[in-house]
């Protein structure tokens, strides 16, 4: 294996066993995500009634599909969280130190956020399916939504790791977490885009978010849309923030 | 010294965002197997040099290789051969020392059957055998210091780093890491590069030391080279009777020049050395002088740094430390 994979490898391990030892990590990402699928999925389960509402796989599928992207987002900011305090606690130094090839330690944390994200995914999933979730989408479409879930996880450790790298504190916290909400929530959570209206219906459809919650959406109910937009659009964010990420690195080790 | 375990600093310089200048052109070599000790008082510029040895921080001007590798162009070369203890022992509370060895190997690419033993071996060496499968927020201070050494030798680095080890330190810790600290250099051929500022430390256990004040090194050499090079022995007297002082200090003036001495003592330096003490005792015994305390001062390295910089280095610190106020990020 490459220096680069051994320290990606030593990092995402050494990652993934704190979270899992420490509840006070693990928890709150994957309570977040059920509490929002129950209050979602069953609080709000009349809104497939409203006139125009039209999603054949039903409101339980149609709300997985937010809480399984929302998790995937909040896996990849909890890692910016891990990073923030490796700085403040003086740990990543003994990461900057002992890695040959630091562009591993960034490859590391998207592997730990890959791994939390594995971790709530399956809970979520399970949570789904207990309450009555209808999936009609086949095992591609499946794979589909999870390389789709897997991309935005990977954006959002990219953005934190960057951002963390930068500032090296977990002041830096609501900068990580805010954006993030933004994105996701300026997006068609409730309802599909064309049932929007007002400011919302003018900005969603310019939003990532959207093309990513449509064609999850599509894919779980077994029809397929926008596809090519939202895989082109999450490519293009994993290769900004991978950018941003890096220069985050590079300004981490210029300030020592 | 290229290609060999050795350090070569030409120029070396570190200056922080608001001008703040932590270190200003220092020059050192370090041959293999040597402990260099690296003495100053806080905010010296002792924790920047180390920092920029071990590539931690890049120099703003002149030149450092490390076992041959430059820092600042061949980083990964010199990540690979050094191992360092900084000051704040970086340990994560939730993990064992297993499993920071598990990721110290890993991150140095060692294979996975050898990292368990090679751990077996180090935790062993520093005593911590029994504490292995414990997180490390329960380890006292001294056991996270012993760890942290471990750690930086888990892939037989040809050149370990140690910023203040023993600070905080209890003394039979401290000794305890002398020792080793001792034995990688003799045995195992380590060149050790030593911050402190613990005179006795440097006193102790260091080949050579470099004094540094104020981002410059003021002195170079061994200890007792140094020491020797800045002036004699002193002996101090205290009298028995208040009112014989005067009289001591004449009998004293004989043997040298008066020295810094006790508010009731006189003290003078020993132009001879050490050997005219003898003769010191006779000529008080000569003139029916009774004395309360006879010390000998052998000079010390704060001597050295007194000589040097003008000031103590216990205490030196304590001005305004650029070094700390320059660890913000820039």
């Amino acid at each position: 294996m490459t220096a680069f994979g051994q320290v990606a490898v030593a990092v995402a391990r050494r990652n993934l066993l704190v979270t899992f030892k420490n509840p006070a990590l693990i928890l709150p990402a994957a309570i977040f995500p059920l509490v929002f699928l129950l209050a979602f999925a069953g609080g709000l389960s009349n809104l497939a009634n409203v006139p125009g509402f039209s999603f054949p796989s039903g409101y339980t599928s149609f709300q997985f599909v937010f809480v399984f992207l929302q998790s995937a987002a909040f896996g990849g900011v909890f890692t910016g969280f891990a990073v923030a305090a490796d700085y403040e606690s003086g740990f990543a130094r003994r990461l900057m130190l002992a890695a040959p090839n630091r562009t591993g330690l960034i490859m590391g944390y998207v592997l730990a956020g890959v791994g939390r994200f594995a971790f709530t995914a399956s809970i979520v999933t399970i949570a789904g399916l207990a309450a009555g979730m209808q999936v009609d989408g086949g095992v591609v479409e499946l794979g589909g939504l999870l390389v789709l879930a897997v991309l935005v996880n990977v954006v959002a450790t990219l953005f934190g790791v960057g951002l963390c790298m930068r500032t090296q504190s977990m002041q830096s916290v609501p900068f990580l977490q805010i954006p993030v909400f933004l994105i996701l929530f300026l997006a068609p959570v409730y309802v599909p885009l064309d049932l929007l209206d007002g400011w919302i219906k003018a900005v969603a459809p310019y939003n990532p978010a959207t093309a990513f919650l449509e064609t999850g959406r599509g894919f779980i109910s077994g029809e397929p849309d926008h596809v090519l937009v939202a895989f082109a659009a999450a490519g293009a964010m994993v290769a900004l923030l991978g950018f941003y990420a890096l220069r985050g690195l590079r300004k981490a080790e210029a300030g020592g | 010294m290229s290609g060999s375990n050795g350090i070569v600093v030409s120029g070396l310089r570190r200056e922080f965002r608001g001008g703040i200048k932590a270190v200003q052109g220092i020059d050192l070599e370090v041959a293999p197997g040597e402990i260099y000790g690296f003495l100053g008082p806080n905010g010296a510029g002792k924790s920047t040099t180390v920092l920029m040895l071990t590539t931690l921080l890049p120099p703003t001007g002149g030149s450092a290789t490390v076992a041959g590798f430059d820092v600042a162009g061949q980083g990964a070369q010199v990540r690979r051969v050094i191992g360092a203890a900084l000051q704040e022992a970086a340990l994560d509370n939730y993990l064992t020392a297993h499993e920071h060895f598990e990721l110290q190997a890993g991150l140095h690419g060692m294979a996975r059957k050898q990292r368990r033993a090679r751990a077996v071996e180090l935790l062993e060496r520093v005593g911590l055998t029994d504490a292995a499968d414990r997180k490390i927020g329960g380890y006292s201070g001294g056991m996270r210091r012993r760890l942290d050494l471990a750690l930086a030798l888990v892939h037989r680095p040809r050149v370990l780093f140690l910023d203040e080890p023993t600070t905080g330190l209890d003394p039979q810790s401290r000794s305890a890491l002398w020792e080793e600290v001792g034995r990688l250099a003799g045995d195992e051929g380590v060149t050790v590069f030593l911050t402190t500022q613990y005179l006795e430390e440097a006193d102790v256990l260091a080949d050579r030391v470099g004094i540094i004040d104020r981002g410059r090194i003021v002195a170079e050499g061994t200890p007792n080279a140094l020491k020797a090079a800045i002036g004699q022995s002193s002996v101090e007297a205290v009298p028995a009777d208040p009112r014989d002082r005067e009289r001591l200090a004449d009998v004293l003036s004989r043997f040298g020049e008066p020295a810094s001495a006790s508010p009731k003592g006189v003290a003078v330096r020993l132009g001879g050395g050490t050997e005219e003490l003898v003769d010191v005792v006779r000529a008080l015994d000569a003139a029916e002088l009774s004395v309360a305390g006879l010390q000998v001062h052998e000079p010390s390295l704060d001597d050295v740094f007194l000589a040097k910089t003008g000031r103590s280095l216990e205490g030196a610190g304590d001005q305004p430390a650029a070094e700390e106020r320059a660890a913000v990020p820039a």
